[in-house]
C-alpha cells in the first residue's frame, strides 16, 4: 500500500520511531532549563525507610551503605542513596561505605561531593570510613556478615582495619545498626538472605525503579523495614529530609517523559485499531 | 559542583561527551561506524578495568597475604581458579567441569540458607495476615487482592490436573494477575531507563553549559 492510500490514522501508527526518540530526548532536557516541580506524595515504603532510620540509629551506631550501583544508575539510585547519607549523619551514625561494583570509587566520591556540607565537619575513620570494593557477590556478603577483616584487611587507603578508630570493635553483622544498600541488580538479596535472616540485621533497599515490584513482597512481609523506588523515592526522600534537589528536579523529566511515552502508546492503538477496522 | 577548568577535566567531559552522542547515533539515527567506534570502546574499557579490579582485588588484596602467612590452603582457591582456563581446550574441558561444580554448589548451599524463611515463611505469613483494626477499605482490597492474586496465580503452574470448570476459571484468573505482574514489572523497566536517559540529557546540557553541573 502506497504512503498515499493510508489514512491518518493508519499514517500515526506507521511513525519513524527515531521520530519519537527526537522527542523524548528534547521533552527531557526542557525540566533542566526551566524546572517543572509537581508536588511529591510520600509513598508509605520511603515513609517506613526514613521513619526507620530516625527510630533505630542512635548516634554513634554503625551502619553499612552498600553501594551495588554503577556511574550509569547515578540518575536513579543516588539522589535516595545522598538523602539517606544525610539523615544518618544527622542522626549521629558512623557509616562504613563498601561496593560490590568494580566502579565503586567514583560512586562515593560522588556521594561525598553531594554530601560536601555534612561530610566537612566529620572525620574520616572516626565518623566514616571506606572500604572499597568486594568481588563475588553472594560468598563475599556472607563472608563479611561472618568476619569484615576476611575480606577486607586494610580500608581503601591501606590502613588497617584494628587502627581505623571507629572499626576497633566492628567485625560482624551483630555489630552493625542495618545495612542500607543501593542496588541496580540483586545484592540486596545477598543481604536479605546473609545479613537479615540469621543475624536479625534490619536491612532496606535503594533501588532502581525496575526493582520496586521485585522487592515490594519483601517490604510488604517485613523483610526489608523500608524501600526506596528510584527517583521517585530519592524525591520523597529529599521532601522528607527537607532539601528539595536533583530527584526533585528529575521528576519533572521523568513526568514528560510518561505523558510521551501515554501519548505515543494512546495514538499507536488508535491507529491499530483504526486499521484493523478497515 | 562547580564546572571543571583543568584542561584534563575538560577534555574527559568533552570526550565523554562526544561518545555518548556517537552511541546515540545509532537510535536517533541509524547504525553507523562512529556508533561501532564507541560500543567496542567502550566495552573493551569497561573490561579492561573490571579485569584489573577484580585481579588486583582479588589477587594482591585477598590471596597474597595470607599465602605470605604460610595459609597454603589458599592455594586451592587459587588452582581451581586456574582449572577454569581448560574451558578453551576442548581436549581438557572435563577439567574446568570440577572449578564449576564446587562453584555452583557452593552457590546453591549459600544462598539456601537464607531463603526459606523470607521467600516462603514471611511470604505466606504476610498474604494471610488481616489488615489491622483501623485499616482502611484500599488495605482490606489489598488484602483480598493478594490473597485472590496469589492462590490464582500458583494454581496456573498446577497441571497436574486439567485446568477445567472451576479450575479453569481460577486458572484463568491466575493468568490475568500474572500478567498485570509482568505489566508493572515492565512499567517500572520503562520508568528505570526514562531516568537514565533523563541523566544523559541533562549531561549534554551541563556540557554546554545550558544547565548547571
Amino acid at each position: 500500500m502506497s504512503e498515499e492510500e493510508l489514512t491518518f490514522w493508519e499514517k500515526l501508527a506507521r511513525i519513524d520511531r527515531r521520530v519519537f526518540y527526537w522527542i523524548l530526548f528534547i521533552g527531557l532536557m526542557i525540566p533542566f532549563i526551566h524546572p517543572i516541580v509537581f508536588p511529591i506524595a510520600i509513598s508509605p515504603s520511603t515513609r517506613d525507610l526514613y521513619e526507620g532510620i530516625k527510630e533505630m540509629v542512635e548516634p554513634g551506631d554503625v551502619v553499612v551503605m552498600n553501594i551495588a550501583f554503577g556511574v550509569d544508575a547515578w540518575p536513579e539510585c543516588m539522589p535516595a542513596f545522598a538523602a539517606c547519607t544525610k539523615l544518618l549523619i544527622k542522626e549521629g551514625a558512623k557509616i562504613i561505605f563498601w561496593g560490590a561494583y568494580y566502579d565503586v570509587d567514583m560512586t562515593y566520591q560522588e556521594v561525598l561531593r553531594r554530601c560536601e556540607d555534612y561530610f566537612k565537619n566529620l572525620k574520616y575513620g572516626e565518623d566514616y570510613v571506606y572500604l572499597g570494593y568486594y568481588p563475588y557477590q553472594e560468598a563475599a556478603v556472607a563472608q563479611l556478615a561472618a568476619s569484615i577483616r576476611s575480606i577486607f584487611k586494610t580500608d581503601n587507603y591501606g590502613t588497617p582495619l584494628d587502627e581505623i578508630p571507629m572499626m576497633k570493635n566492628v567485625d560482624k553483622a551483630t555489630d552493625i545498626k542495618l545495612v542500607l544498600s543501593g542496588d541496580t541488580g540483586d545484592v540486596c538479596d545477598y543481604y536479605i538472605r546473609q545479613w537479615r535472616i540469621p543475624y536479625g540485621t534490619p536491612v532496606a533497599e535503594i533501588g532502581i525503579a525496575m526493582l520496586g515490584s521485585s522487592y515490594m513482597p519483601y517490604y510488604r512481609s517485613g523483610v526489608l523495614f523500608g524501600m526506596s523506588v528510584g527517583v521517585r523515592g530519592g524525591a520523597e526522600l529529599e521532601k522528607l529530609i527537607g532539601e528539595p534537589a536533583e530527584a526533585t528536579i528529575r521528576m519533572g523529566a521523568i513526568n514528560i517523559s510518561h505523558i510521551l511515552v501515554v501519548i505515543a502508546v494512546i495514538l499507536a492503538n488508535i491507529g491499530y485499531f483504526a486499521s484493523r477496522r478497515k | 559542583m562547580p564546572y571543571p577548568t583543568a584542561p584534563a577535566d575538560v577534555f574527559g567531559l568533552w570526550v565523554a561527551w562526544l561518545l555518548m552522542l556517537m552511541i546515540y547515533s545509532y537510535p536517533l539515527y541509524k547504525e553507523n561506524p562512529v556508533f561501532r567506534f564507541a560500543e567496542h570502546t567502550y566495552i573493551g574499557v569497561m573490561l579492561a578495568i573490571m579485569l584489573v579490579r577484580t585481579s588486583i582485588t582479588t589477587t594482591i588484596n585477598m590471596v597474597a597475604p595470607p599465602l605470605m602467612k604460610g595459609r597454603l590452603d589458599y592455594i586451592i582457591p587459587i588452582v581451581l581458579g586456574f582449572m577454569m582456563y581448560f574451558l578453551l581446550s576442548a581436549r581438557y574441558r572435563w577439567i574446568s567441569r570440577y572449578p564449576i561444580a564446587v562453584l555452583v554448589g557452593a552457590g546453591f548451599g549459600l544462598g539456601m540458607r537464607g531463603v526459606l524463611i523470607p521467600n516462603i515463611l514471611n511470604q505466606v505469613i504476610s498474604t494471610i495476615t488481616p489488615p489491622a483494626t483501623g485499616a482502611g477499605a484500599v488495605d482490606w482490597w489489598n488484602y483480598i487482592y493478594i490473597a485472590i492474586g496469589t492462590i490464582c496465580a500458583v494454581m496456573y503452574f498446577v497441571l497436574t490436573w486439567e485446568h477445567r470448570g472451576a479450575m479453569g476459571y481460577a486458572t484463568r484468573l491466575g493468568r490475568w494477575i500474572i500478567m498485570i505482574g509482568l505489566g508493572a514489572y515492565f512499567g517500572n523497566t520503562v520508568l528505570f531507563r526514562m531516568a537514565m536517559l533523563s541523566g544523559r540529557a541533562q549531561f549534554f546540557l551541563q556540557v554546554l553549559k545550558i544547565a548547571p553541573m
